[in-house]
C-alpha cells in the first residue's frame, strides 16, 4: 500500500473510532447555535443530544415535496429528519453513515418523529456510496464531508448518485490559514 | 480545506453553478463544545494558535452546487 492510501486509512480509522467514542454529540449547546426553535420542535430530543453538525444545511436546500435526499454522515439523524419533514411522505430521506450505530440512533430518532415511512439509514462510506447512480435530487451533509481523506472521490460519488439536475448543499469548515503541525497530525484534529 | 480548493474541486468533478456563502467563524471556544476534539487538542490549539485567531480558527460555509442536467455520469 502507498503512503497515501495507507494515511487515507489512517484518516477513516482515526475518524471511526473517534465518532465510535463518544456518548453523545454536541448537545443543545450546539443545536441552538444552528437551528431555530421551530426547526428544533421538529426533531425528537434525542436527535439534539447527538447534533454534531457545523450549519444548517437544509435550511438553504429549500427541499420541494417529493425530492429523494441523501444525507452523508447523518449521525443522529437530525438533518435526516429535518429534510424527511421537508419533502414528505411522497419523498424519501437517506441517512448515510459509516458507523451502524448511528444508523441505528437515526432509526429511533426517524420513527419518534414518525418520518420513518418514508427515510432510511444506510451504513457505508461517503468514499463508495452504496445507491445507484442518478437516484437522488439533493445530497446534504453536515460538517462531514471535511473528515473524508480522499475529498475529491467523495465528491466524484455524491455527483454519481445525483440525478441530472440535481444538487448539493453541504455545511463544513473551510480553513484559510495551516492549523499548527502539533495541531494539524493529531488524530483528534482529523476527526473534529 | 480552503474554500477555494473545495470550489475547484466541485468544478473538477462535474458540478456547475457553485456558490458558498453563510460565512461564520469558527473559534476554538466553538471546537471546545464538541465532544470529538480532545480535551488535549483543545488546549494545544490555544498555546500554539496566535491569540488573535482564536476567535476564528476556521469559517464554517454552506456549500452549493448543481449537477447540470445534460450530466451524462
Amino acid at each position: 500500500m502507498t503512503r497515501d492510501l495507507m494515511y487515507q486509512e489512517e484518516i477513516k480509522e482515526s475518524v471511526k473510532q473517534a465518532y465510535s467514542a463518544i456518548s453523545a454529540g454536541g448537545g443543545e449547546e450546539v443545536a441552538h447555535r444552528l437551528y431555530d426553535q421551530s426547526e428544533l420542535g421538529e426533531v425528537p430530543a434525542g436527535a439534539i443530544v447527538w447534533a454534531l453538525g457545523v450549519g444548517n444545511p437544509v435550511r438553504y436546500a429549500f427541499i420541494e415535496g417529493g425530492e429523494t435526499i441523501l444525507d452523508i454522515g447523518s449521525g443522529g439523524g437530525i438533518d435526516t429528519i429535518l429534510a424527511a419533514k421537508r419533502t414528505g411522505s411522497n419523498g424519501k430521506a437517506i441517512g448515510l453513515d459509516i458507523l451502524e450505530e448511528m444508523g441505528d440512533r437515526g432509526r429511533r430518532h426517524a420513527v419518534e418523529a414518525d418520518v420513518s415511512e418514508w427515510t432510511e439509514f444506510i451504513q457505508g462510506e461517503m468514499e463508495a456510496i452504496p445507491l445507484e447512480s442518478g437516484l437522488v435530487d439533493l445530497v446534504i451533509s453536515n460538517g462531514v464531508l471535511n473528515l473524508s481523506g480522499r475529498k475529491s472521490r467523495t465528491l466524484a460519488e455524491i455527483f454519481r448518485v445525483l440525478k441530472p439536475g440535481g444538487r448539493l448543499c453541504v455545511a463544513d469548515l473551510t480553513v484559510e490559514n495551516d492549523l499548527p503541525p502539533e495541531v494539524a497530525n493529531d488524530p483528534s484534529a482529523w476527526a473534529g | 480545506m480552503a474554500e477555494r480548493d473545495f470550489a475547484k474541486k466541485l468544478e473538477k468533478a462535474g458540478f456547475t453553478d457553485v456558490w458558498i456563502g453563510g460565512h461564520r467563524p469558527f473559534a476554538i471556544d466553538d471546537a471546545a463544545l464538541y465532544p470529538l476534539f480532545s480535551e488535549e487538542v483543545i488546549d494545544l490549539m490555544r498555546q500554539t494558535v496566535p491569540r488573535d485567531h482564536h476567535d476564528h480558527v476556521a469559517t464554517g460555509v454552506i456549500v452549493k452546487a448543481g449537477k447540470p442536467r445534460d450530466a451524462s455520469g
